[in-house]
């Protein structure tokens, strides 16, 4: 890494003025600033060409640092988008640091836009600008740091075991986290997937013995992250492995030994691939990258949510698809015992929460987004009734029937068909539940207003409601402040933008996959565990990660150690101050430096600054701006 | 094309959009060389051309600029524009895209996309890339935002006056340069072909005269509210009035098994809600209807996207509704069964009204034989549960709307799925190769 | 259009969002005062207060921040910026500068008709106030 500072070979400024073949040179008089440029002190030589990109253009820069006339280079010309990096790989092929180079746009922002002998009066503080700031820059090298070519995944639904497959596939070692004894998350807990109709046991079963076999996979179940530190390609994470001790495991355990496991599948568990730890023990962990696919959880209505837990005869979707799934062919649908002639299904439980219309018991933030996969799941368990119960009545109360993906609406249109009654009801005026009078709890009532009817009051009588429950974020929080993440209003993991940087939160070296960060199905939850691991593998194949140079840097001798700038610091860790018994002095650690300046903003001494980017190198670039203004004037 | 251009490399990535670049730009990090093929004269696709996108509402230059200066500065990534598919097939383990260069009649290497010829040209023809409603010259920078940065000769319409070789001060133009066929080489293609909208179907479902100034598709009302837009403001282009009334018809073309497609096209509720609060910060004393069948606003922040285009005023019409016609004041009429009042069929008068048409494959069949397509037309994923970018070809991998309609982020996403599933199988190959 | 009588203009534009949008109105060439001066910033948060008075100080007219607003690609840095700038106004005032020479915007890669219009106010206010003290004299 390169120190601060150490340059002391006196600035020699090249100043190379674009002509553009006359979109610049027709509206700025070039040979005036050449001679004004000419006359400035840093400067040892003013040129022009036709075409500075071209090769001629070039070659003057190179020759001119090769014969040692320059040792700074100012080239004005178009915008710096279009040509900087040109003009830098010239410094680079001449042996000069390219970072000692600085741009004049005197295109875009003079010749386009002024005429006159303003042009050329603007053209002229540019440039005298621009070679100001050349004068005090230092040259720069792009900060390596070494990763670990190790990437940890938390959770082991359809996401986590993706990505661990992907990145052992690319060669790079995994440790595979998760919490519960087995392997598969929630996906274990579906039958059929829409819209392939593949077997989800299947899909489970075979991700998890491929993990399993996978030479660079190490699994871990009924483990968690106990702490957290360390930076991109550096982590270092405590993994604690505890016996199972919740009620359901237990029992799901004594179930699958009595079958003769592990290892091997239990329908609606997952994949028991080993006896679970007998005593607790804890796993420490160097890892490059860290994968969060840490999943979502069926909202649970709450008591006497639509009859939920006060009747019987109201369940979930996912309890649904259970009894189902245990149901023996032929006869009626039976839930709890008692047949199911007709049954009502109702959406958005849980989901699409308006404040002022929803008010959960218990000061529950409300759940304002869209689950997204609840509608084409309720869809299917609609069809599959119809499949094996034809005679089945089937009403739908929706809102909006968002079957977006592809192959959902032949879903819709197939419920339509076989007779599934579509009705829809408002957000503001939900269907009301109630046990049939005189009746033992067997019979539903449910009264709704028919909004495509002209809001028709309609009452229907069922021996059924089930509820389309919603998602719920995955069991994160935790993970989420060690290693400083944030959480959106609703509860889901924040990536930095949704389209810049998709599967990225604003730690570097973090990455989500899948439903940690939004409700999603599992084809989509597998192709974002993917474009996480592409992530992470271009970040952790190479040994090292390689950052831009544009880090605070710290004058040591300047730096009085008062600790002005850890406190304006906007990222927890990127600063800090040298403990005892070192003097105190301001250390940056450039992996995680935004580059954004908030400290040299509060340094009085000045003795830390962005590199590249520097408060004197500004002040500088002003104080020749109103030079150049006065310099304007005799001209 | 620029003679000195390499023709081998790791991956082909035919489409040059959002899906293109960012599966691009993957593979190049992860040290793969990579081609990137585009029929237009710009690399961008449908995004560049785009105002604001959603749910965040920020400019679409502005996230799309980033990305393709990225890929054409990266030593990685070499761009081929203007470039017709001819054939992809595999050759001796190789996939060779046969490609047909259509002559710029500029020459790339000698371009500075200074514009002299631009200026200089006599020529004006209407400006597609601003929905025909203001004029381009007959040699020209595709848009302002455009990359590469290089001027393009429309020999349809240029009059061979000479002006622009004379100003031009590079001597790049070159009225005789010819169309240019070529081969390129890759071991894994990814096909991110995107989407067209269904431009005809106010034929199909409304009758030949329906066609009307002022009934306009969902992206010419992109080009209206872009701040960089033909009038820099919303007016409509029948007759340069600001509309008092603006509607959107959803579904048009999508869910409709008689005259379109019977698939949902995905992304039109939302682009229908965002250009509609749009409108009511430009027009705001505008009246906004959104025609629809079910609101499908299932993306992540969404929900709340749509219901804040509810709280501000914005008028949610559960119907399917037609144009029957044009009033005297240029306005479009349409019917409309009104369920919601359970008032039955009405009629009613829009000044402006927008078509969220269907989309369709951007390719009418898939550009290499052998990739299966499913009966939408869009190309199968053959794994659309674990690994939805995989074609019915080993090597050959798909995202983004070439796979179906899909947003932006749901593209950005499937991008890097299918570069990661290319960068596996490249690895994998390489292995396989090492130990033969 | 030449300025060169009225005092400069500085203007602070981000890197990400606004430098590109001065870009784009030249590729539109879209004519502005030429008292003007755009300097690419990271972000603006890195400029102490003392900055801008010292540019008052030396003469500069008027400075507008162009900013990427809440889109800020450095989380966190926006905020800190409005907040120095707050305190920026109040030492502006003790120094009796009027508040109307600073401005904090938002400008993004294509507004190009915002990027104007700002231009244009504060070449106004620059053109009615004078050189920086001026309105200290008026008073």
């Amino acid at each position: 890494m390169s120190g601060g500072g150490g340059q002391t070979d006196p600035a020699k400024v090249g100043v190379y003025i674009c002509h553009c073949g006359g979109n610049i040179s027709d509206h700025v008089d070039v040979r005036k600033v050449e001679d004004l440029a000419g006359s400035l002190p840093a400067v040892a030589v003013a040129r022009r060409n036709s075409f500075m990109c071209s090769d001629p253009g070039q070659e003057m820069i190179v020759k001119d640092i090769a014969e040692g006339r320059v040792n700074r280079v100012v080239v004005a010309s178009c915008a710096p988008a279009l040509h900087e990096t040109t003009f830098r790989g010239a410094l680079a092929r001449a042996g000069l640091n390219p970072y000692l180079y600085e741009h004049a746009n005197i295109r875009e922002q003079v010749s386009w836009v002024h005429h006159g002998p303003g042009a050329t009066g603007k053209a002229a503080r540019l440039v005298a600008a621009a070679v100001a700031k050349a004068a005090l820059l230092e040259p720069l090298e792009p900060i390596r740091v070494e990763a670990t070519a190790h990437a940890t995944v938390v959770g082991a639904g359809p996401a986590g075991l993706k990505a661990a497959l992907d990145l052992a596939r690319r060669g790079i070692q995994v440790v595979l986290v998760e919490q519960s004894p087995f392997l598969g998350g929630n996906l274990a807990r579906l039958d059929r997937l829409f819209p392939t109709g593949e077997k989800a046991s299947e899909m489970v079963e075979d991700l998890a013995r491929r993990a399993l076999s996978h030479e660079l996979i190490q699994v871990f179940t009924c483990a968690g992250i106990a702490a957290a530190g360390g930076y991109v390609g550096n982590f270092s994470l405590t993994v604690v492995r505890r016996p199972p001790q919740t009620q359901r495991d237990l029992e799901l355990l004594a179930k699958a030994r009595s079958s003769g496991l592990p290892p091997g599948f239990i329908p609606f568990a997952g994949y028991l691939p080993l006896e679970p730890p007998s005593a607790q023990e804890q796993i420490d962990l160097r890892t490059g990258a860290v994968i969060l696919a840490t999943g979502f959880e069926h909202y649970q209505p709450h008591a006497g949510q639509y009859g939920y837990g006060q009747l019987p005869q109201v369940v979930t979707l996912p309890e649904l698809i259970q009894i189902m799934a245990g149901q023996e062919p032929g006869g009626p649908l039976t839930v709890n015992g008692r047949p199911v002639k007709s049954l009502a299904l109702i959406h958005c439980v849980g989901s699409r929460e308006i404040p002022g219309l929803h008010e959960p018991p218990g000061g529950r933030p409300l759940n304002e987004y869209c689950s997204r996969v609840c509608c084409t799941a309720t869809l299917q368990a609609a069809l599959e009734i119809k499949e094996r119960f034809p005679e089945t009545l089937i009403y739908d109360l929706h809102r909006d029937i968002r079957a977006y993906g592809r192959g959902h609406e032949d879903y819709y249109l197939e419920a339509s068909r076989r007779g599934v009654l579509f009705l829809r009801f408002a957000a503001e005026n939900p269907p009301q539940i109630r046990a049939q009078a005189g009746g033992h709890g067997e019979g539903l009532v449910i009264e709704m207003a028919d909004t495509l009817l002209g809001g028709e009051e309609l009452e229907l009588e069922t021996d059924l409601v089930v509820l389309a429950v919603g998602m719920r974020p995955g069991p994160a929080a935790g993970l989420a402040e060690m290693l400083k993440l944030s959480r959106g209003a609703d509860g889901f993991l924040l990536e930095v933008h949704p389209k810049l940087r998709p599967v990225e939160p604003a730690v570097v070296g973090v990455y989500l996959a899948g439903a940690c960060q939004a409700p999603m199905d599992v084809g989509e939850a597998c192709a974002a565990a993917s474009a996480a691991t592409v992530k992470a593998g271009g970040l952790l194949s190479r040994g090292y990660v390689e950052l831009a140079p544009f880090v605070a840097r710290v004058d040591a001798q300047a730096c009085t150690g008062c600790g002005a700038c850890v406190e304006a610091c906007l990222r927890e860790g990127a600063l800090e101050l040298a403990r005892p018994p070192a003097v105190a002095k301001a250390l940056v650690n450039p992996a995680l430096c935004l580059g954004c300046g908030a400290c040299a903003a509060v340094c009085e001494p000045g003795a830390i600054a962005v590199a590249g980017w520097t408060l004197p190198q500004y002040e500088a670039m002003v104080r020749a701006m109103i030079a150049g203004e006065a310099g304007g004037e005799q001209a | 094309m620029s003679m000195n251009k390499p023709t081998q490399f790791d991956v082909l990535v035919l489409g040059g959009g959002i899906g293109g670049l960012q599966a691009a730009l993957e593979l190049a990090e992860q040290g793969f060389s990579v081609a990137v093929v585009e029929r237009d004269a710009s690399i961008g696709g449908k995004m560049i051309r785009l105002s604001k996108v959603f749910p965040t509402l920020d400019c679409a230059s502005c996230i799309t600029t980033p990305k393709m200066a990225a890929a054409s500065h990266h030593p990685g990534i070499t761009l081929f524009t203007l470039c017709e598919l001819g054939k992809v097939e595999r050759k001796e383990g190789l996939l060779s895209a046969r490609l047909v260069q259509l002559p710029r009649h500029v020459d790339e290497d000698k371009c500075i996309g200074c514009r002299q010829c631009e200026y200089g040209c006599p020529v004006y023809v209407p400006d597609q890339e601003q929905a025909g409603l203001t004029a381009r010259k007959a040699i020209y920078i595709p848009f302002s935002n455009a990359i590469p940065q290089l001027a393009v000769l429309d020999p349809d319409n240029c009059s061979l006056c000479g002006r622009c070789a004379k100003v031009c001060p590079t001597g790049a133009v070159d009225y005789a340069q010819p169309a240019r066929e070529f081969t390129i080489t890759g071991r894994a293609l990814i096909l991110a072909t995107g989407f067209k909208l269904m431009t005809d179907y106010p034929e199909r479902a409304y009758g030949p005269a329906s066609r009307q100034p002022n009934l306009i598709t969902s992206l010419e009302m992109e080009r209206l509210l872009a701040p960089h837009g033909p009038y820099m403001r919303v007016l409509r282009p029948g007759d340069g009035k600001e509309p008092d009334s603006v509607a959107f018809i959803q579904c048009a073309g999508s869910r409709d098994i008689n005259k379109g497609v019977s698939y949902c096209s995905r992304v039109c509720c939302m682009y229908a809600i965002k250009q509609a609060m749009l409108l009511s910060g430009s027009l705001p004393l505008a009246d906004i209807t959104i025609y629809y069948i079910d609101i499908r606003a299932f993306g992540k922040n969404y929900e709340q996207f749509f219901q804040n285009a509810k709280a501000m005023g914005i008028e949610f019409v559960k119907a399917k509704a037609m144009v029957v016609g044009q009033n005297a004041e240029g306005g479009v009429d349409l019917v409309y069964d009104d369920m919601e009042s359970g008032e039955g069929a009405k009629r009613r008068s829009h000044d402006l009204v927008v078509m969220s048409l269907a989309m369709l494959p951007g390719c009418d069949s898939p550009p290499m034989a052998e990739v299966l397509a499913g009966p939408d037309g869009f190309i199968k994923s053959v794994s659309p549960k674990l690994a939805p970018g995989l074609t019915s070809q080993e090597g050959v991998f798909t995202c983004g709307a070439a796979a179906g309609p899909k947003d932006i982020v749901d593209t950005i996403v499937e991008a890097g799925h299918a570069a990661q599933e290319a960068s596996i199988y490249l690895a994998f190959q390489g292995k396989g190769r090492a130990a033969a | 259009m030449s300025s060169r009588d009225l005092p400069p203009i500085l203007i602070l534009a981000t890197e990400a969002c606004a430098y590109p949008g001065a870009n784009s109105v030249g590729q539109a060439h879209l004519g502005y005062p030429d008292n003007t001066c755009i300097m690419r910033v990271p972000s603006p948060a890195m400029f102490p207060e003392r900055f801008y008075l010292e540019c008052f100080d030396r003469g500069v007219g008027g400075i507008i921040i162009m900013s990427c607003g809440v889109e800020c690609p450095y989380e966190g840095a926006y905020e800190v910026l409005a907040k120095r700038i707050d305190r920026v106004y109040q030492l502006m005032k003790q120094r009796g500068l009027s508040a109307d020479r600073l401005r904090l915007t938002a400008i993004c890669t294509v507004c190009n008709r915002a990027f104007i219009k700002e231009v244009n106010q504060m070449a106004r206010v620059v053109a009615e106030l004078g050189p920086p003290g001026g309105e200290r004299a008026a008073a």
